[in-house]
């Protein structure tokens, strides 16, 4: 028995260094000043914050005049882009999504070619809708706006809030609403105070999901976005490249935009776990 | 008057479950239908931005793009890699993510804690995770400074992204440590659903943890296996975005030029949206093939 | 064959004493039943003995092994569960065979011991079936097949009858005599049905809170109750409890019990013995009570009919004196009604006297 226990918290250690690995030496870059950078401690000799105070300053040189660089922008506005754009098409998408998701459950509506579309438009890569939406968007001058990213972000994760939210209606028991019904309530009505207060951790669970997947959304914000609508992980991208080699200010980068994702990750992983044994294990 | 008679129809289950869908329909048609007809539009012509020439009123090729894109060789090096990717990217965080749910069977100290550290992963944005293990592999990054130069001494430097192979492995290395944890997280509410009673029937009956595991764990959970392996070998299929940010979309050369990428680069790079187009039909006919053919049956079975 | 001794297990769950020390043997061949209600710690003690639950402290031997310190693989101990848990995902054949699988044993061996097995339990038809297509006692009878086919030293059953209903529940019993008397192993089974212990078990031992109250053949606990639980446990309906006290007077022993009562001066000088007060509780069996439509001797007493419940071939007369009830289970006495005056005799050698302190037995 003992041994068996020393073997496995060896392992589980052995898996949470190579988990948590990467990050640490985000963390210890981000840190460091830049004469360190090139060297091999994990434990910084000098500890500095400058890396991440000047993200938000594109007045400074990022890294100081040491490597004489571009200097790349600040990140406040991509920051604000990603928290705007996600946010709204979090809420949108969570509130098309639960009509929808209600429509297929209780009315049977919906083609089937619409729901299959959407299925079909999730196994597809980014890159081939690249194309048209290009044509598209700059046809009706979508390009580099916040609304368009909106939209697009919304029809993309439609299906996985229609398949998420749709598992939570179906648990509700129809007697409810049909008494609610009968009481002499619109339709409506029923929806918004029966139905809607009951799935509460559902819409949580979808909500937090999809904003996670807006958040890191990555091909189309790189290609559909220029200056103005911007989102932070395009912006860190151009860090990148723009700061060559400025690998502490690059690493604080990164980190910055895991800042929401760390929030709300704990607070997910409760309903994640729920989430997926829902549909499967029946 | 008029509002009323709305009012009313709308009471009306049928109409009401109509004007419930309408929000979905009208987004998805805007947003997703609409490209994708143009899609299939661009895949017939000619269009390159660069000649001036409104898309709209492009010439017509009929198959020619089509026609170039099968016989591209780059074009079929990339799906190639893509391939490659997938095979060998997903079954290994398959067996990973199920070594460490059998890990976490059972209760034992710090159970939480360690959970906590192998989802985060998870959460970590994509980009993030291709600038970590970008900043990991650099030659003068941690992989060589801590990792090989103790063990090879001090000339052990590898240039990790300037070799083709070698780059190529980095970038799965990123891809299995950012979704194992997906895996272990499916394949750990799936053995957990298993009922205790079985296994300790199996136990009296004289079963070893291995035959245990082999003959009642793994059988039982078969159907969320299958899913999860489809899930994330089309995910995987669509690897895009840490291989931007490591090799900046396929370095050195081609050498990790996924299908997304090849596409990508057609589109912006070279502006050849047309061809872009046809490349971007093409994998949507395959994939569609491939989900009629194997997938669908794998699915269907286990329900 | 083997032998089972259990000495002083004890089992704790956090705050809650699931077994509190008890023990017990059994004998190669025996039949055990642990008797009792709900929550009493049989199946818990049960668990222990298979490994599925480690004993706070105690011993439990296997012919003269201890095997506290085995897993529950390395026992030799056949266990049929509650629930059956037989694989629902395997098929019948799969399911029989599956210790012997894991034993590793030849193909031919197997495939020889699993058609034997399906023989003595009726289960050749459906041998290739899946388990999650079988009838309930199909199920049951693969769950049984399966523990037996590795031929335990020991098998274990816990209440394998209690998910049926009534009347299946009857054949099964039949059923599972039938197996036990071509089987004969040593069995230890668990149930909070009386008539199924009284059925199956060469002993019973009845169970009562973490402790054993009394053990013994079916007809000992029966006929000898040891303790009030144990007599009002066993037996339907159950036996007449009435409060009494015991009083001397005159040379004379009765005992008091307000609206009758009876002289029991030949065994005063016993129940002065054996209890340590004169609260006593009268107990007697239903079957142990006669029914006169006429005063028959002096130790009659006066009863009103109050209820009658028809049972068939026998009835169960509900009879009151002041506030007591008595019952009595009887062929039906034609003329009797709800509401006539007769008379009942207690039969003086099936009596039974407990010690209301104590709970004991005196006679």
């Amino acid at each position: 028995m003992n041994f068996k226990q020393i073997l496995r918290y060896i392992l589980l250690i052995i898996v949470a260094l190579w988990t948590l690995g990467p990050v640490v030496w985000m963390i210890s870059l981000s840190l460091k000043p830049p004469a360190e950078w090139y060297s091999a401690n994990i434990i910084p000799k000098k500890l500095i914050l400058d890396n991440y105070i000047n993200l938000f300053n594109s007045s400074v040189p990022i890294g100081g005049t040491y490597f004489m660089t571009s200097i790349a922008e600040a990140i406040t506005v991509p920051y604000i882009n990603s928290l705007i754009i996600a946010s709204i098409s979090t809420v949108f998408a969570v509130l098309i999504g639960f009509c929808t998701a209600y429509g297929v459950s209780r009315y049977k509506a919906g083609g089937t070619f619409t729901l299959f579309f959407t299925l079909l438009t999730r196994m597809l890569p980014g890159a081939t809708f690249v194309a048209p939406l290009l044509v598209y968007y700059s046809t009706f001058g979508l390009i580099d706006t916040h609304i368009g990213l909106i939209l697009l972000y919304t029809a993309v994760t439609l299906t996985y809030a229609i398949w998420i939210l749709k598992g939570y209606i179906d648990e509700i028991p129809l007697e409810w609403e049909e008494a609610a019904l009968l009481e002499g309530a619109a339709p409506w009505t029923v929806i918004t105070h029966v139905t809607f207060p009951l799935i509460r951790g559902g819409i949580l669970a979808s909500a937090l999901f999809i904003f996670i997947l807006n958040w890191t959304e990555f091909l189309f914000a790189l290609v559909l976005s220029v200056t103005k609508a911007i989102t932070l992980p395009v912006q860190i991208s151009l860090y990148a490249s723009a700061v060559g080699r400025m690998y502490g200010s690059q690493a604080a980068c990164g980190l910055i935009a895991t800042i929401p994702m760390v929030i709300l990750g704990y607070t997910i992983q409760r309903y994640l776990v729920t989430g997926f044994t829902f549909g499967r294990v029946r | 008057m008029v509002f009323e008679k709305i009012i009313n129809w709308l009471r009306q289950p049928k109409n009401f479950g109509k004007i419930l869908m309408m929000p979905s329909s009208f987004i998805l048609n805007l947003v997703l239908i609409i490209p994708f007809s143009i899609l299939i539009y661009l895949g017939f012509t000619n269009y390159i931005p660069a000649r001036g020439i409104e898309w709209w009123r492009s010439d017509i090729v009929g198959l020619t793009n089509f026609i170039k894109v099968i016989g591209d060789e780059r074009f079929l090096w990339a799906l190639l890699r893509t391939i490659i990717f997938v095979f060998t990217v997903v079954p290994i965080e398959f067996l990973l993510g199920l070594g460490i749910a059998l890990l976490f069977l059972g209760n034992f100290k710090g159970k939480k804690i360690f959970t906590s550290i192998i989802l985060y992963p998870m959460m970590v944005p994509w980009i993030t995770v291709g600038l970590a293990f970008f900043l990991l592999f650099l030659d003068f990054g941690p992989v060589n400074s801590i990792i090989l130069k103790p063990i090879f001494g001090e000339t052990a430097t590898i240039s990790w992204y300037r070799d083709p192979i070698l780059a190529f492995l980095t970038v799965m290395l990123a891809d299995i440590w950012q979704w194992t944890p997906l895996m272990f997280l499916i394949l750990y509410s799936g053995l957990v659903a298993v009922p205790e009673r079985l296994i300790e029937a199996a136990k009296v009956l004289g079963a070893s943890e291995t035959q245990i595991l082999k003959r009642i764990r793994l059988p039982l959970i078969k159907p969320l296996i299958i899913v999860a392996l489809i899930i994330r070998s089309l995910e995987a299929f669509k690897v895009f975005d840490t291989i931007f940010i490591m090799t900046g979309a396929g370095g050195p050369g081609t050498a990790t030029e996924t299908i997304s990428c090849y596409i990508y680069k057609l589109s912006i790079q070279y502006s050849n949206l047309s061809y872009a187009s046809a490349a971007s039909l093409i994998i949507l006919i395959m994939i569609a093939l491939v989900t009629r053919v194997a997938i669908k049956p794998l699915a269907v079975k286990p329900e | 064959m083997a032998k089972l001794f259990v000495k002083n297990l004890r089992k704790v769950f956090g705050e809650l004493e699931a077994v509190k020390g008890i023990s017990f043997n059994v004998d190669e061949k025996e039949t055990l039943c642990l008797l009792g209600p709900s929550g009493c710690g049989k199946t818990t003690t049960l668990r222990c003995i298979a490994g599925l639950e480690i004993p706070t402290s105690g011993e439990i031997y296997i012919n003269s092994t201890l095997i506290n310190d085995l897993p529950p693989q390395k026992r030799g101990i056949g266990l049929v569960f509650q629930d059956y848990a037989v694989f629902p995902h395997m098929t019948v054949y799969d399911n029989l065979a599956f210790g012997l699988q894991v034993r590793k044993m030849e193909k031919s061996k197997i495939d020889s011991k699993v058609k034997e097995i399906a023989r003595l339990l009726d289960l050749e038809n459906v041998l290739q079936r899946y388990a999650k297509r079988l009838s309930l006692s199909e199920i049951q009878r693969v769950a049984i097949g399966r523990a037996i086919a590795v031929d335990p030293e020991i098998l274990l059953l816990d209440e394998p009858l209690s998910n049926l209903d009534a009347r299946t529940r009857e054949k099964m019993r039949t059923e599972l005599k039938e197996i036990q008397m071509k089987v004969g192993i040593t069995s230890v089974y668990v149930t909070h049905d009386q008539l199924e212990a009284m059925t199956l078990a060469d002993r019973i031992a009845v169970m009562n809170n973490g402790l054993i109250e009394q053990i013994g053949k079916p007809s000992e606990i029966y006929d000898n109750p040891k303790t009030l639980f144990v007599a009002r446990f066993i037996g339907t309906p159950s036996m007449n409890f009435i409060d009494c006290s015991f009083i001397e007077k005159n040379g004379k022993a009765i005992i008091d019990a307000s609206e009758f009562y009876l002289d029991v001066s030949d065994i005063s000088s016993i129940i002065k013995e054996k209890s340590t007060t004169s609260e006593l509780i009268l107990g007697c069996r239903s079957e142990d009570i006669i029914i006169e439509t006429k005063k028959t001797s002096p130790d009659s007493i006066e009863v009103e009919v109050k209820f009658i419940e028809n049972l068939g071939a026998k009835s169960i007369y509900h009879l009151g004196i002041g506030e007591k009830r008595i019952l009595v289970k009887t062929h039906i006495i034609p003329g009797i009604k709800i509401g006539s005056k007769v008379w009942i005799l207690f039969n003086k050698n099936k009596i039974h006297l407990f010690d209301k302190k104590t709970n004991l037995a005196i006679i």
